[in-house]
């Protein structure tokens, strides 16, 4: 299985628009495919595949298309003024990547955020990890060519993202986690509005249980495609719903308990078919879950407090470092931020899971089918805005 | 015969959604209702109310001309600039106030947040679209009017689904 | 407060009575100087029948069409020349208004059952211009060929699409009588015109000197030739029953109780077969958008992919029609049209003319109505495993195609010569029609 990235077959080949087949010779039986931006499999990301007939025998991916310098970014602004530019590589998870960072600087700055404030941070992550996952889920669909399962869930996500949308103030861009615990309180009936679409989408779990995961079709295509096996999931460090579909329940809201996660209780939702199968139906898992540790949040959270710690207007901290991680949609998140006692930060480091899980796509890629192709790119729950950052 | 059970499964599935009602939001017909009346600081409860975060609103009568929205601005989309205006107010010596780039505003609130005197809100008016780039630079005049904005569409969840409007 | 938006036009009367008036004047200006000496060349050298004793001059012929009397008989005539049935009904006309209806209600079925509206602006009923549009827009485009690509190829490939379609429509018989072509080797004949399909793929893939239309023409070839035999296996069993390959004779034959009671696993794998044919959702893999970005389609653009467009929805109809006169009895069904339109008995030419009654047939009316309801009712079937399955790959499709269709068809096949044999059909049998 090649792992090795070489630069030099994108020069040779970024010139050959035809077939070229001249002599039978071992490098000339190849065709290689550019499934690059310009396609609709792959999204802001390339990959180039050498394909023999109809099986992949070389994988290189090609990262780097909306590389926005993020990292340095953020050495330029203080540390609530990285919060709206921080949100934007995957802003429609925007309240778990804001989230990690908020915890960070809590951890460098030693705030302590109120009570109230922790749960209704927890709740507006729960119900982006469904927005996330609901997305994720339509594309994957469009990518088996379901169109039926691209439609619904997109329908669906409007549920939560209304709920967001009375919560925080924005449909999308939420800028709602801020170091020191949230913006605003919750508007009087969300709590109410919040079971009433919760309970909807229960409902609607068991319709795409239906038309998507019970359909023959859907089964053929992916129960047995792209075998990673645990040791190799965990020897290259994927993270998230893909390791939990290799056998391993790994989640960093039971592993490591950041907030008010420790007073929840539920379980980590994992199956060991470790196939593409596997892969898509963790996340619907999850989601399940994820209803069930928001209805708690729900229940548990103090009726009244404070939301959010009082600061300066520019807050700063001793000199230190601190590291912290949050499961977000793709897998664990997170911050690695050093400040040198000025409000602004002297380096921040994002890990994310995104980049994580693309070295899985040449292991997987390789003999597998190209018909697989879209299957197991997408199953790997790749956002390539996030790993370029 | 599995695969069968799946495809009637599925059929079924399917057919039933003949029935239910369609999601869609018709929009320029129908609008969105949305919550409260705009972002603001209650500074009796001394919190933020949630609200939508669009067009900002300035009141003269309270804004003194200091600057910190736009400093605060400077780190995120640098949307906010002062300009001299022709009003004369006892608070406001330098007779500055800001004018907002909805062209470069990320719409974060921050602004909102950075202000000691609660003098700009966000308000609920999104249809901000213009022919040219210079008619999305908003003026403190411009800033100053209440939006009029009537949505009155809701999500609404029964038995034959969900549906808005 | 910033510019918000257009300027709203208002109604002038005065501007509106002027432009009718120029409409008007433009309009006769045309006509008298271009479209009627262009009706009296054609009709001047355009050989003319005798009608009612007399020679058919271009005259006369005017006069006709403007005293409804006699306009009946020459419309009569019409009717049954070669050139209205190859053009308007049954044939070409009649199948390209089948596949734009088919088009447009497979947009909106398709957006119900997903929970959305489909096409909804163009026309003022939700959507019902949405066709014309698509049209209008398709023609205006420019048609990009590739550097390297084989030119004549390129141009003749979807030309020859359509004209295969339109081939196959010539062999089904809409109503007795009205069929394009009655050859008596009907049935063989549509298998030979499909089986032009996958090499016109192929020549159009190759044409396209490109690597995603390569792979997808393949695809195609590799789907069609797969399902092409267990097509003509599950139409043996019907010509084992009939006895014979004449579709109109097929259609005929089934008078007392349609072939598909007998012959329900063939039945089913024509039904599947052809939906490979078609290139469906979940056998579109030659179009398969997320993985070879759009097949053997992807160079095409303007009125290329318009004509393929078209070529495929009568394809369609075409396919469903055949299922609906092999299986379904054809225009077989309860006679629910009056003998007149009106009121019976004598009446004046005026109320002849009114109630047609010089062309009104009806049991040919009756036929054309009971096949359209079936041929209709068939696509929708077709259309609907679109909104439920995903797409299929291609090595569980071959092994679908050449292993467990053939089977099922042979099954079927015993199933019809038992019958044969039995002497429940065959000659002398029980429920054959004299």
């Amino acid at each position: 299985m090649s792992t090795e990235f070489s630069n030099e077959t994108l020069e040779k080949d970024s010139s050959n628009t035809g077939l070229q087949i001249v002599k039978e010779s071992e490098e000339d039986r190849l065709m290689t495919l550019s499934v690059g931006p310009q396609h609709p499999g792959s999204g802001h990301f390339r990959f180039t595949v050498k394909v023999d007939g109809d099986y992949i025998v070389h994988c290189d991916p090609d990262p780097g298309y909306v590389h926005r310098g993020e990292e340095k970014m953020c050495e330029y602004r203080n540390f609530i003024q990285n919060i709206p530019h921080l949100e934007r590589p995957v802003i429609h998870d925007s309240n778990n990547i804001t989230y990690s960072y908020s915890l960070a600087v809590e951890e460098l700055t030693n705030i302590q955020v109120p009570r109230r404030g922790q749960f209704i941070r927890a709740i507006a992550s729960e119900l982006n990890r469904q927005v996330y996952t609901l997305y994720w889920l339509a594309i994957y669909g469009i990518f088996l060519g379901h169109s039926t399962m691209f439609m619904w869930p997109t329908g669906d996500r409007e549920l939560f993202i209304d709920l967001l949308e009375m919560l925080t103030g924005a449909r999308v861009t939420h800028a709602f986690n801020i170091p020191g615990g949230v913006r605003n309180d919750m508007p009087v009936g969300f709590s109410e509005k919040c079971l009433r679409n919760i309970s909807y989408f229960e409902k609607r779990l068991v319709e795409y249980e239906n038309i998507f995961y019970n359909n023959p079709l859907m089964r053929q295509r992916t129960e047995g495609v792209g075998l990673l096996t645990k040791e190799d999931a965990i020897k290259l460090g994927v993270t998230g719903s893909v390791l939990r579909a290799s056998n391993t329940p790994y989640d960093i809201r039971k592993a490591e308990p950041y907030d008010v996660y420790n007073e929840i209780d539920f379980k980590v939702q994992y199956m060991k078919s470790s196939d593409c199968f596997a892969r898509a139906y963790v996340p619907l898992l999850d989601m399940r879950e994820s209803c069930y540790i928001m209805r708690q949040l729900l229940d548990k959270i103090p009726q009244s407090g404070e939301v959010r710690a009082k600061l300066q207007p520019n807050p700063k901290g001793p000199a230190g470092e601190a590291y912290r991680r949050v499961e977000s949609g793709r897998g664990a998140l997170g911050y690695y931020i050093i400040s040198d006692g000025t409000p602004k930060p002297y380096r921040v480091k994002i890990s994310v899971g995104s980049f994580r899980n693309m070295l899985a796509l040449p292991h997987l890629l390789v003999g597998a089918k190209l018909a697989d192709m879209p299957s197991i790119y997408w199953a790997l729950n790749y956002w390539p805005v996030e790993a370029d950052r | 015969m599995t695969s069968a059970g799946g495809f009637i499964k599925a059929i079924e599935s399917g057919s039933k959604h003949l029935i239910i009602k369609r999601f869609t939001l018709r929009y320029p017909e129908k609008k969105l209702k949305l919550i409260g009346d705009g972002y603001q600081f209650d500074p009796k409860r001394v919190v933020f109310i949630a609200g939508y975060r669009v067009r900002h609103i300035l009141f003269h009568d309270k804004c003194t001309g200091c600057q910190l929205c736009a400093i605060a601005c400077e780190g995120i989309a640098e949307a906010i600039g002062m300009v001299k205006v022709d009003e004369k107010w006892k608070h406001n010596k330098k007779s500055i106030m800001p004018q907002i780039d909805f062209g470069k505003c990320v719409f974060c609130g921050l602004c909102v947040d950075a202000c000691p005197f609660y003098a700009l809100y966000m308000t609920d008016d999104y249809e901000l679209s213009a022919f040219t780039k210079e008619h999305l630079i908003y003026t403190p005049a411009q800033l100053a009017v209440k939006p009029k904005y009537d949505g009155s569409v809701e999500l609404k969840i029964d038995d034959r689904g969900a549906t808005h409007g | 407060m910033a510019s918000r938006g257009s300027r709203i036009v208002e109604f002038r009367f005065g501007n509106f009575v002027a432009s009718l008036i120029w409409l008007i004047l433009i309009v006769l200006i045309i006509v008298s100087l271009g479209a009627l000496p262009l009706i009296f060349i054609v009709l001047f050298y355009a050989p003319l029948p005798p009608i009612n004793g007399q020679v058919l001059t271009p005259y006369l012929f005017l006069s006709m069409m403007v005293d409804p009397t006699r306009t009946l008989p020459v419309v009569k005539f019409i009717m049954h020349t070669e050139l209205f049935r190859v053009a308007v009904f049954p044939g070409f006309s009649f199948a390209a208004i089948f596949a734009a209806v088919t088009i447009f209600v497979e947009r909106k079925f398709l957006a119900k059952m997903q929970l959305r509206v489909g096409p909804l602006y163009a026309g003022k009923i939700e959507g019902i211009l949405q066709l014309i549009a698509d049209g209008l827009k398709l023609i205006s485009k420019e048609i990009i060929i590739p550097s390297g690509a084989d030119k004549p190829i390129f141009w003749a490939a979807p030309i020859a699409f359509v004209a295969a379609s339109a081939a196959v429509i010539s062999l089904i018989p809409v109503a007795p009588g009205w069929v394009v072509s009655n050859t008596d080797v009907g049935l063989l004949a549509a298998f030979a015109i499909l089986g032009f399909f996958p090499l016109i793929a192929l020549l159009f893939s190759w044409a396209s000197n490109s690597k995603y239309p390569f792979i997808g023409g393949l695809r195609a070839l590799h789907q069609m030739i797969a399902f092409e035999i267990p097509f003509i296996l599950s139409a043996l069993s019907v010509v084992i029953l009939s006895g014979s390959l004449n579709l109109t004779h097929i259609a005929a034959a089934q008078t007392p109780y349609w072939y598909i009671f007998f012959l329900p696993i063939s039945a089913f794998v024509f039904f599947i077969s052809s939906l490979a044919e078609l290139e469906r959702i979940p056998f579109d893999l030659p179009e398969a958008e997320s993985e070879i970005v759009a097949g053997w389609l992807t160079e095409t653009s303007g009125m290329i992919y318009g004509l393929l467009q078209l070529g495929t929805y009568i394809k369609l109809y075409a396919l469903a029609a055949l299922f609906v006169t092999l299986f379904l009895g054809g225009w077989a069904g309860p006679q629910i049209f009056p003998q007149v339109l009106g009121p019976p008995g004598p009446q004046s030419p005026l109320i002849q003319l009114l109630t047609l009654r010089p062309i009104y047939n009806p049991i040919i009316v009756n036929d054309v109505f009971w096949f359209s309801i079936k041929t209709f009712g068939i696509i929708m079937l077709m259309l609907l495993p679109r909104g439920i399955n995903p797409r299929i790959r291609i090595d569980i499709l071959l092994h679908t195609g050449w292993y467990k269709l053939i089977v099922l068809s042979f099954i079927n096949m015993f199933i019809a010569l038992a019958l044969v044999y039995g002497g429940v059909f065959g000659p002398g049998g029980v429920l054959t029609p004299h």
